[in-house]
């Protein structure tokens, strides 16, 4: 059996449904709680759930506390939680990324209002989008807590999904939108194209090192083998590209084709149909989708920690085989002159 | 007396090459070190607790040792160059005296001339420094062969005559010289069969073996039968070469079918013993028709099942995880089933009649100096005679 | 008298299927070394030819190498180095060896006075092959240190070198340094399927389980 060195997605991974506070009547109907094992990664931002536990916890009315927080998530995503400097009852959580303008040209903002309601606020300095709220008007019960900090941490994965919604709908109306590509990462992007029966969601994976590319190419054939399993049939199809673009992308600016530099790049094409964006599926394809690439990478990561650990396991066998060929050393032939006094003491060995 | 064996160094190290003095009762030792250790018998047992003396003088690996018997004076080379003659003074303490070599390059094997007035150094300088003493300026002084060598020297040795030297080459070649000196000798030397003229460097033969098609390895040991007429050296392609002075001097190759040899004895003037990389001696003869042939391993040690009982107590636990640890297995029988547990450095005559050896020594990379009498040799080995 | 190691010679081929191998198991080739260079084939079908005897012809060959001894350096003064590294002089050298099982497997022995090298190239069959050879033998090599006989490069065309010489020879048994570069040489194939095994495991698992939850 697989082994998972190094960080075990079991303990990054939680329940993510999404909360009420404020608009329960959205999700609340389609929670994305997923039966998966361990393997999968969590759409929330972790650090941001824990440090607002514990604001929330310890938050004394009387006498608030100041928060000051820049973090990180996947895609080279910032965020920035801090209070107001003259009213510390009022966090500020901003988010900041490279893809926000497209995101904002897709209706991004009008869709997060839609999820965040009154919290929307103006944007701080240097960031794309904020939401702020009061402490001093927190939900009482701690589950309603709960559910807005989780709503909260998952603030990337609601800006991402503004253009798979729109295209979604569009192609239930029946109408054809223009490619949307969202350059997510510096390297990388995501190009969702509507059809008439489909959606196609068209990623671009990049390798750092050669090593990744073939690990990653491992990866890759696995997913578009997969769907010949029985209990698969219904996923959607995954399309693999080595190097070069699919014919959807023909046109595009920004595609790589130097003879070098596409090695290391490949392409990954989702297509999906309306069974799976159905009001049941939808904002669990969402979520998913988002983060095969991280999916990819992390696997493809842990894959290179358990080879590291088979490694140094078959160099310690190796180097005892080595020294079967050193002769032993008689350890009673001790010089006379040693064995008369003295304290006795181990050896270490 | 039955086959013995010593183990002079603690904990043990390869011994590159060792001498007795003449009545067996010391040996000195190169324990791949710099320096020369010698070690005293009482009675039967050797003391192996702390050697009697340490020759120090050297600084890099002592490569020759040879001790004078009747002089009683011990000889030394090393790859820093440099040789000492090393006499017993006062009782008391091995007084070092330089040999000027003249040589840039390490010192390789060293010998004694049989009347113990020369002493022969091969060296990698391409040269054999032939010293001799010099009374009025109280050293030792030498003269050089140079010519026609053309590589390392690694092995010599003195024709019973001590006005002849053969040495092997790395250059595959052994090569036979005049090496009298005019102010050493006593007397005008008798012409050998080997060659007439009597001057100085005179290179009287060189011999190639041959293996198939091409020539042999490296000479690692050579040797001049007692009588002096006929030379056997071993050389790297796992082969046997001897050539006799009055046979036109043509070689004979015996090739052996295993691992080379490094050194080789006469045991008699009709057989000689050589040992080497396979840790094993074995014995070659010459048939009534002068046919040399190779004969039987003589070390037939049977392998013991299990060397020492079981250990007991904590100690046996200790070392069972130790042993797990370390090499990740429990068993440790790892050995040969020679009584030498790596290759054989160097072989000796111990003890002779006439011109029939009837022990020998060996001593091996595994730091052990082996006895082995040819007598319980012969009667261990249903109808072998060495004779 | 031209030596035999200066003889520009041609390299000639020598087919030996396993069964026939011209010398018992337990002795090697003797004067192989000195011959012209020699490529040992082992059955050149490389459906047929099975591991066993191409690690026996590997033993054998390394036993007959491994006969060296302490050689001080001929160009410099008081210095002693692995003369197959120093190749100071041809005279030192033998002629090297290249042990065969296919194209892909083969074990070159390069052998002189004082010290031997060995060089293994490992099977590598796809490109998943070659990343798990590479990263395993430069794992091996950065700890050459622990390793004592383990070159920290590999020499060009091969994957990993050792290099014994003399004084490895001094502190351990020869017949066990030997049974160590069997045993690797036998293991390391085995860790690169498994690893490879692994791999494909997890990415089919990853597949699975992500497409799964569509």
């Amino acid at each position: 059996m697989i082994g998972h060195p190094g960080a075990s997605p079991a303990h990054l991974r939680g329940s993510s449904h999404l909360g009420a506070f404020p608009h329960r009547s959205v999700f609340s109907s389609f929670p994305l709680t997923s039966t998966a094992t361990m393997i999968l990664l969590e759409y929330g931002n972790l650090v941001l759930k824990t440090i607002l536990k514990e604001h929330f916890a310890n938050h004394d009315p009387a006498k608030p506390s100041s928060l000051s927080h820049n973090f990180a998530d996947f895609d080279g995503v910032q965020f920035n939680l801090a209070t107001e400097n003259t009213d510390r009852n009022v966090v500020y959580l901003s988010i900041s990324w490279r893809c926000f303008s497209e995101l904002a040209s897709y209706n991004a903002v009008s869709h997060l209002e839609k999820i965040y309601g009154p919290l929307v606020s103006s944007p701080r300095p240097g960031y794309d989008f904020t939401l702020a709220f009061n402490m001093s008007q927190l939900p009482a019960s701690e589950t309603e807590r709960d559910e807005l900090i989780e709503n909260l941490s998952l603030l990337k994965r609601h800006a991402l999904a503004v253009p798979f919604e729109r295209a979604f709908d569009a192609q239930l109306k029946g109408d054809t939108l223009p490619l949307m590509q969202i350059s997510y990462r510096n390297e990388e992007s995501i190009w969702i194209k509507t059809d008439k029966d489909r959606v196609t969601v068209i990623f671009s994976v990049t390798f750092k090192d050669p090593a990744d590319i073939v690990f990653g190419k491992v990866f890759l054939q696995e997913f578009v083998d997969a769907r010949r399993q029985t209990n698969l049939q219904n996923s959607p199809q995954v399309i693999f590209y080595p190097e070069d673009a699919p014919a959807e992308l023909t046109g595009v600016k920004g595609i790589v084709t130097d003879k070098e530099k596409k090695k290391s790049i490949g392409y990954v094409t989702f297509v999906l149909f309306p069974r799976h964006y159905d009001a049941v599926k939808r904002q669990n394809t969402i979520s998913l989708i988002q983060t095969f690439r991280d999916y990819l990478h992390y696997h493809i990561k842990c894959s290179k920690a358990y080879m590291h650990s088979r490694m140094r396991a078959r160099v310690t066998a190796f180097l005892q085989v080595l020294n079967r060929a050193k002769p032993e050393v008689v350890a009673d032939k001790r010089p006379a002159a040693a064995v008369g006094g003295g304290v006795r003491s181990f050896r270490q060995f | 007396m039955s086959t013995s064996i010593t183990q002079f160094v603690n904990p043990p190290a390869p011994v590159v090459c060792f001498a007795y003095n003449k009545d067996r009762t010391m040996i000195a030792i190169s324990a791949n070190s710099e320096k020369v250790f010698i070690y005293r018998r009482n009675g039967a047992n050797w003391d192996t607790s702390a050697p009697a003396f340490v020759l120090a003088e050297h600084d890099k690996l002592v490569t020759g040792i040879d001790w004078a018997p009747e002089s009683n004076r011990i000889v030394t080379c090393s790859q820093d160059r440099n040789a000492y003659v090393w006499s017993f003074e006062d009782g008391v303490a091995w007084r070092p005296k330089l040999v000027l070599l003249r040589i840039n390059r390490a010192a390789t094997c060293v010998r004694w001339s049989p009347d113990e007035r020369k002493i022969a150094v091969a060296s990698g300088a391409r040269t054999i420094s032939i010293c001799y003493f010099q009374p009025q300026h109280d050293w030792w002084a030498c003269r050089h062969i140079k010519k026609p060598i053309r590589s390392t020297i690694l092995s010599l040795d003195w024709h019973p005559n001590s006005v002849l030297v053969a040495a092997g080459c790395a250059d595959f070649t052994v090569r036979v010289f005049f090496a009298g000196i005019k102010e050493v000798e006593t007397a005008r030397p008798e012409p050998t069969p080997w060659g007439s003229k009597l001057s100085f460097d005179t290179c009287y033969h060189e011999f190639r073996g041959a293996c198939g098609t091409s020539a042999c390895g490296w000479v690692h040991s050579v040797k001049f039968s007692p009588d002096g007429n006929t030379l056997a050296w071993v050389s790297h392609s796992s082969s046997v070469h001897f050539v006799t002075s009055d046979e036109g001097a043509t070689v004979q190759t015996v090739n052996f079918n295993g691992l080379p040899q490094r050194s080789v004895i006469w045991a008699s003037d009709n057989s000689v013993i050589a040992g080497g990389h396979d840790a094993n001696i074995h014995l070659f003869t010459r048939g009534h028709d002068g046919q040399w042939a190779y004969v039987r391993p003589l070390d037939a040690t049977e392998k013991k099942s299990s060397s020492a009982g079981p250990a007991s107590g904590a100690s046996a636990a200790m070392n069972m995880f130790r042993q797990l640890d370390s090499r990740g297995q429990q068993e440790t029988d790892t050995s040969l089933p020679t009584v030498h547990q790596n290759a054989i450095t160097q072989l000796s005559p111990y003890e002779s009649s006439g011109s029939r050896v009837t022990a020998f020594a060996s001593s091996g990379l595994d730091g052990k100096v082996v006895v082995w009498s040819i007598n319980s040799i012969e009667s261990s080995m249903a109808g072998l005679k060495i004779a | 008298m031209p030596s035999p190691l200066r003889r520009p010679g041609g390299r000639f081929r020598q087919t030996i299927r396993p069964e026939f191998a011209p010398w018992p198991s337990f002795f090697p080739p003797p004067p192989f070394s000195l011959l012209s260079p020699c490529i040992l084939s082992l059955a050149m079908s490389a459906t047929t030819s099975a591991l066993r005897p191409y690690l026996n012809a590997v033993k054998a060959s390394l036993d007959a190498s491994l006969c060296i001894e302490n050689f001080p350096s001929q160009l410099v003064e008081r210095h002693n180095k692995p003369e197959v590294e120093a190749r100071s002089s041809k005279e030192d050298l033998l002629t090297p060896i290249v042990v065969s099982r296919n194209e892909n497997e083969r074990v070159l022995i390069e052998s002189s006075i004082n010290s031997v090298r060995i060089s293994i190239s490992i099977k590598q069959i796809d490109d998943i092959d070659r990343i798990l050879c590479h990263k395993l033998t430069r794992f091996l090599m950065m700890r050459a240190e622990n390793f004592v006989v383990l070159r920290r490069k590999a020499i060009a065309g091969y994957d990993i070198s050792f290099l014994i010489t003399n004084f490895h020879v001094e502190q351990m048994y020869k017949h066990k340094l030997v049974d160590f570069i069997i045993q690797f040489m036998e293991d390391i194939d085995k860790e690169i399927s498994e690893m490879k095994l692994s791999l494909n495991a997890r990415a089919r698992i990853c597949a699975e389980e992500f497409l799964k939850h569509f």
